[in-house]
């Protein structure tokens, strides 16, 4: 029981540093909110200021538990330490699917309605998304699974067709298009979708909960696709449901607060690091923690230092970084 | 019980078993011969149902397999295909641990514990329980892999190649425990083995395959037999006695024509 006390304990850290940069968070926008708009800082300015950054903080969590969760499970279903949805193009499928949906609105005035309801919007990419991921699987991940430096580069490749594909359609649109377009995509952490964060944040606690609630079965399927099979988890069915719950949460994420490439990778890495164990259950939890402290941390210090530069961007910084050492790593095992 | 009745299965066009059947004899060890492609992984396959068949049934205990849930068959049938490439740091312990699985549901109670030490103790694994698999030997990652099936608890053992990578010391280790195991617990095996001296040598049963089809199925004794092994493999072969085993020559095919 030696063991447990010690997660426990780690998990308490973390939770402490988690309040901690919350803290960080808040005084920074409080007060540097206040000093750059010169108004005096009084109880009622301050209250406004701290209503919408918790608007902000509560869209940070969302997207960093969602981030950190489908992480783990991706790595678990393609047998692989390394690679992570965001790596592999994923969001970019979802901002091209917006740019179509845009493009056809302006030919199809039923199409128009739907692109300008927000919901509406949001699940239609989300299906269309969840296509294209199963199908990405069950042509390229499946044979290919311990071949990272293949799907790295099929990544690649498909995020950068899928951005020239969006930039051609919007030379296509005419200027109000665009702009309607650029509203819904050029979201960040900074600049949050939030009329999305109704349905983010609820979406977040059921699907973490059924990842969450997986986790004996993912313990079991990262001995592989045979020994788990014979263990008796129905692997094909569970690897399709998984598919379908990471392609919604990366639909959630993605309106929410758009692409994060490297924050998935990070988190679920360093969780592995410090708790030392292959059980879902704690590395679920763990790279949830880490995800949040990274991203809140991140932008406090940002906020507080007053870099014009959004907090993913350091962390994509750090994160190629890391994965760079990684695929050293891998290449000499 | 385990009954194959006219299995069929292809990967696409290509028929790999056409209409297979076949009763596994109950606690004897079962070995499948025959050449590259010949159809006897994906028979095990079937046979385990890790694979759905094209046409045909298989019959656990008289149920089809296609009814059972895969939790229910995991109690009945344990299959381990050639060790591979773990993408997690686990100990022996742990490993041994996920045997238990369709049992506890990875909740391990007391009962679950005890079959686990059983494992361990079986497979003489107490000095290594606490090292991490990657750490192993192929031998000792092999011994390892089997104490999970142990502690799965099944009556049915499918092994796919296990002696695949291990050296000669190791490889008869195995099948003597694969021999101890049905004498002490009264297991059935079925394995897939490309040495045709180690059918000979431990299989109580040889059931041949060439084509997707069963060509031949007896007594191992029966089997090993110049024409017989000359249809299978399509190739000479060269019988002679050693003691009271019956060993097969087939490295100079100039020397089984002289015969």
């Amino acid at each position: 029981m030696e063991n447990r006390k010690t997660i426990i304990g780690k998990f308490s850290l973390l939770l402490i540093l988690i309040l901690l940069s919350i803290l960080l968070y808040l005084y920074a926008r409080v007060f540097h909110k206040a000093l750059d708009s010169g108004i005096a800082l009084t109880m009622p300015v301050a209250m406004r200021i701290l209503a919408r950054s918790g608007t902000s903080l509560l869209g940070m969590v969302v997207s960093a538990t969602l981030i950190a969760a489908v992480s783990l499970a991706f790595q678990t279903i393609t047998e692989n330490r390394v690679l992570t949805p965001s790596m592999l193009g994923f969001d970019s499928v979802f901002l091209a699917t917006q740019s179509v949906l845009v493009f056809f609105a302006s030919t199809v005035s039923f199409m128009g309605k739907l692109f300008a309801n927000p919901y509406y919007n949001f699940f239609i990419t989300t299906g269309i998304m969840l296509l294209i991921s199963v199908m990405m699987y069950s042509i390229m991940l499946r044979k290919n699974k311990n071949n990272i430096a293949f799907l790295l580069l099929f990544g690649l490749i498909l995020s950068s067709i899928v951005q020239s594909l969006t930039n051609y359609i919007e030379v296509l649109l005419d200027p109000q298009q665009f702009q309607q377009l650029k509203a819904v995509t050029t979201v960040s952490i900074t600049n949050m979708n939030e009329s999305v964060i109704v349905i983010a944040a609820p979406a977040m606690v059921f699907l973490t909960f059924l990842f969450v609630k997986r986790s004996r079965e993912f313990d079991v399927m990262q001995l592989g696709e045979s020994n788990a099979k014979s263990l008796g988890v129905p692997y094909i069915k569970r690897v399709n449901q998984t598919l379908i719950l990471i392609a919604l949460a990366m639909a959630v994420t993605t309106a929410l607060i758009g692409p994060v490439t490297f924050l998935g990778l990070l988190s679920v890495n360093i969780a592995r690091e410090l708790f030392k164990t292959y059980r879902h259950k704690v590395l679920f939890w763990g790279s949830i923690f880490i995800s949040i402290l990274c991203l809140v941390l991140g932008q406090g210090l940002v906020e507080l230092l007053r870099y014009a530069t959004p907090v993913t961007v350091l962390i994509d910084l750090i994160g190629g970084t890391y994965l760079i050492i990684l695929i050293l790593k891998e290449r000499k095992l | 019980m385990i009954e194959l009745k006219s299995v069929s299965q292809a990967y696409g066009e290509y028929a790999v078993l056409k209409d297979v059947n076949l009763i596994i004899q109950e606690e004897k060890i079962t070995a499948l011969i025959g050449a590259n492609g010949a159809g006897k992984s994906t028979l095990l396959n079937a046979a385990a149902n890790l694979i759905p068949v094209r046409s045909g049934t298989v019959l656990l205990d008289g149920e089809n397999v296609k009814e059972i849930k895969n939790i229910e068959i995991a109690k009945k049938i344990a299959i381990l295909k050639q060790t591979q490439h773990l993408n997690m740091r686990i100990t022996v312990r742990e490993l041994v641990s996920f045997g238990r699985y369709p049992h506890s549901k990875g909740r391990l109670k007391k009962e679950d514990e005890r079959k686990i030490q059983e494992a361990i103790d079986y497979m003489n694994l107490e000095e290594l329980q606490n090292r991490f698999i990657d750490e192993l030997s192929g031998g000792q990652r092999q011994r390892a892999y089997i104490a999970m099936i142990l502690a799965q608890d099944t009556k049915y053992i499918f092994l796919d190649e296990p002696l695949n990578n291990l050296d000669i010391k190791y490889s008869v280790e195995m099948m003597l425990i694969l021999q101890k195991m049905i004498k002490d617990l009264q297991k059935t095996v079925i394995i897939v083995l490309h040495d045709i001296n180690f059918a000979a040598a431990y299989a109580d049963e040889i059931v041949a395959m060439k084509d997707g089809r069963i060509i031949r199925e007896g007594k191992a004794v029966d089997m090993i037999e110049k024409e017989t092994l000359a249809e299978v493999f399509d190739h000479e072969f060269y019988i002679t006695d050693v003691g009271s085993r019956k060993v097969c020559v087939y490295f100079q095919p100039e020397m089984a024509k002289e015969k």
